[in-house]
């Protein structure tokens, strides 16, 4: 079943969404409003943590590529946290595993930051 | 009958099976097609990752119809015969008559051409071969998806 995805709970000192469950075109416009409301703010880069998500489809994918070119026209980076093999064969296929900058947890994420 | 029923546990499936599902034209019970897909996939001898790829090729054809409205349905075909799938999916009018409610934010926030390209890609790389047509004045998207077999 699709769950509702979740927000953030703001442990990273980026703009984060963590959301949950399959990522599908019920879910699109929902993905949407949540990574608009990240860059209200002015954010350049966010955090999407997919680390519970299950399942994406083309809609939701390009969901995120609207946020990927949102980000770089201000400079930014789009973090994308994800394991779900799924998943990454999506990103794979589509040749978009190489723009979105993947970590495969949080905590590889702290330290990618911490070295740049 | 579809099957007959061995040892516990064990189940041998027919050579031939075809199985038809019809939703409305609501986006929360496309679900319900990759659910039918998956079990399909499992009656073809599909392995694990076999089986993601033709839920979410299956997921694809409904993308390929753009947004879904309340006044249409969603046919799939599903035709197993033998390691081989077959997915017609028709988009029909509803005899039910729709309230409108369905189908407005995915109209509006979705960028449903980058959409259909990034499903395109994707159909390429999941399954065997795949394809659009008109039939009886319907629109059809369709796929084969062959146990073992190099997409595209």
């Amino acid at each position: 079943m699709t769950s509702p995805p979740q927000p953030a709970d703001g442990a990273l000192d980026l703009p984060t969404l963590e959301v949950e469950g399959e990522l599908d075109l019920a879910v699109a416009p929902w993905l949407r409003d949540q990574l608009d409301a990240l860059y209200v703010g002015g954010a350049d880069s966010i955090v999407v943590d997919l680390s519970a998500a299950t399942f994406l489809d083309s809609t939701a994918l390009g969901v995120l590529v609207s946020a990927l070119n949102r980000s770089r026209e201000r400079g930014g980076r789009v973090h994308l946290i994800v394991q779900e093999p799924q998943i990454l064969r999506v990103l794979t296929i589509t040749g978009l595993q190489d723009e979105f900058a993947l970590h495969k947890d949080r905590a590889e994420l702290q330290q990618r930051k911490g070295e740049q | 009958m579809a099957h007959d029923y061995m040892t516990e546990g064990e189940v041998r499936t027919s050579e031939r099976e075809v199985i038809e599902i019809s939703i409305p034209g609501s986006v929360d019970l496309v679900v319900l097609a990759r659910f039918t897909a998956a079990t399909i996939g499992a009656r073809a001898s599909f392995d694990l990752d076999e089986i993601d790829d033709l839920r979410l090729a299956v997921d694809e054809l409904s993308v390929s119809f753009g947004p879904l409205d309340a006044d249409t349905r969603l046919r799939y075909t599903f035709l197993r015969e033998g390691d081989t799938v077959n997915v017609r999916c028709t988009r029909e009018p509803s005899d039910e008559g729709g309230d409108g409610g369905t189908g407005h934010s995915e109209r509006d926030l979705i960028d449903w051409q980058q959409a259909r390209e990034l499903s395109a890609q994707l159909l390429d790389e999941l399954v065997t071969t795949h394809g659009r047509e008109i039939a009886h004045g319907r629109s059809v998207a369709w796929l084969t998806k062959r146990r073992g077999a190099v997409a595209g």
